[in-house]
């Protein structure tokens, strides 16, 4: 188990990382809208080039990226085995009598571009900004107030809960015990859900009361310094340009 | 099993989103019937971050491991709001670990979020029926699985009957899934039961 470090290289410099973090996730999550529901392959294409060219420039280091994008790859590649076999059109080969479909093997395709374009947009905007910048960015976007200071909390103590949980896990190490999926495995492991959850439950209740001893009332004051410069209109009206100009081609017919 | 951007089509996204605002919406005011909301935030966060940790321990199953759900204990110990910590939940699992994409957030929040308040209503109701707490705990974990693959399936033809066979094979992938869904779930139910029973959503009374 790792600690989720998405912004471990927030402190980079590049045009990205000096982008608005307001403007850089209206613009991102514009993007992203428009390039997952592109229909055709080539312009598909363009717009994973696109999302490259902007990894790029944020100079992310190439493993910090691969490590997170494989993890799409598993889910969307086998569609590009099954899909081929299952999906129904003209023969594009066949191989002891199980053929493949050039239907299947495009619409495949058309996903898994579509989705690597979308989780590289991601990345760039998540990995060149720290989280909580993000969040703060949220809130002055005047996303819903709950769900921005729930998201807030949640990540803040997924940390200590992680620790918490590893803890755990070397003091039964420590005791020998060694994780086997049968009765009694499960057993354990059902133990040490239940174990982290009233731990947490109580942690719950020790955090809110030195909350609300310090005056929180749900309500909680942002001083944020976000400001807009000149290059980050120019890259604003760049990006929905392009958000726009990728579905200009279905538009119009 | 989340859903990545870029494989549903625009109207079953949109469908996904309405679902899950509307949901959202009804559950945070339902959730504020005898607390303001603002007073359950840290508490509520503090749960859906120990859910959020115990749904990324693996648990080998033959040559492959699965992680945990846990959407049918969220539904059973958080009640209503089981559907909001699910919604963070998924947006954390997106954001921090690109499991599952953004612009699907609704629709997976719908996967595995509505299981979970079924499992609710199914905990409270089999307790009056006399279950036994740990019998209902299994219960609950198997049928949000079985409904969270359900769901899952339907999502996917409904994009393109190019999916059905993906939807088949995903759908006895979750077989395994299931049944330590099923037992995990049912001891941590007991466990709650002699450790925390207020976490339960039932009086138990006499019987502890």
């Amino acid at each position: 188990m790792d600690y989720p470090e998405i912004d471990r290289y927030a402190s980079l410099d590049s045009p990205i990382h000096r982008f608005d973090p307001r403007a850089k996730i209206i613009t991102f999550v514009l993007l992203l809208i428009s390039f997952v529901f592109v229909q055709k392959i080539s312009v598909a294409f363009l717009a994973l080039l696109f999302s490259l060219l902007l990894l790029l420039v944020s100079k992310l280091p190439i493993r910090f990226i691969l490590k997170r994008v494989q993890i799409v790859l598993i889910f969307v590649l086998p569609l590009l085995i099954i899909m081929p076999l299952t999906v129904k059109g003209t023969e594009l080969f066949s191989v002891f009598g199980i053929s493949a479909t050039r239907e299947g093997l495009w619409y495949a395709s058309l996903i898994v571009i579509r989705s690597m374009a979308a989780v590289i947009l991601i990345l760039t905007m998540l990995g060149s900004m720290r989280f909580d910048t993000t969040i703060k960015a949220l809130y002055t976007l005047k996303a819903p107030k709950t769900l921005v200071q729930m998201l807030m909390f949640t990540y803040r103590y997924i940390f200590v809960i992680i620790d918490e949980f590893l803890s755990m896990w070397r003091a039964m190490s420590a005791k020998g015990f060694n994780p086997r999926t049968n009765m009694y495995g499960l057993s354990v492991m059902g133990n040490m859900v239940g174990m982290l959850i009233v731990k947490s439950y109580e942690r719950g209740e020790r955090v809110y009361q030195a909350m609300i001893s310090r005056g929180y009332t749900g309500n909680p004051k942002t001083r944020t310094a976000f400001a807009m410069r000149r290059t980050d209109y120019v890259l604003s009206a760049i990006f929905v340009g392009i958000a726009i100009l990728v579905h200009i081609n279905t538009v119009m017919m | 099993m989340h859903i990545s951007d870029g494989v549903l089509s625009l109207p079953v996204v949109a469908a996904g989103w309405i679902i899950t605002v509307a949901l959202l919406v009804i559950t945070l005011r339902w959730g504020e019937r005898d607390k303001s909301i603002a007073e359950q935030i840290p508490k509520l966060s503090i749960m859906t971050g120990a859910f959020f940790v115990a749904s990324l321990i693996h648990v080998s199953v033959g040559p492959t491991s699965v992680h945990l759900i846990l959407n049918g204990l969220l539904g059973v110990v958080l009640g209503v709001l089981s559907y909001p910590a699910m919604f963070i939940g998924l947006t954390l699992q997106a954001l921090l670990f690109q499991h599952g994409g953004l612009t699907v957030l609704g629709v997976n929040t719908m996967i595995m979020g509505v299981p979970g308040l079924i499992s609710y209503a199914v905990f409270k109701t089999g307790y009056k029926r006399n279950i036994s707490l740990t019998a209902l705990g299994a219960l609950c974990g198997a049928l949000a699985t079985v409904l969270a693959v359900i769901l899952l399936a339907v999502v996917l033809v409904t994009t393109g009957e190019e999916f059905v066979a993906v939807a088949k094979l995903a759908a006895v992938a979750h077989v395994p899934i299931m049944i330590v869904e099923a037992i995990v779930t049912g001891f941590v139910v007991a466990y709650l039961a002699k450790v925390k029973p207020e976490l339960l959503p039932v009086d138990l009374g006499d019987k502890r």
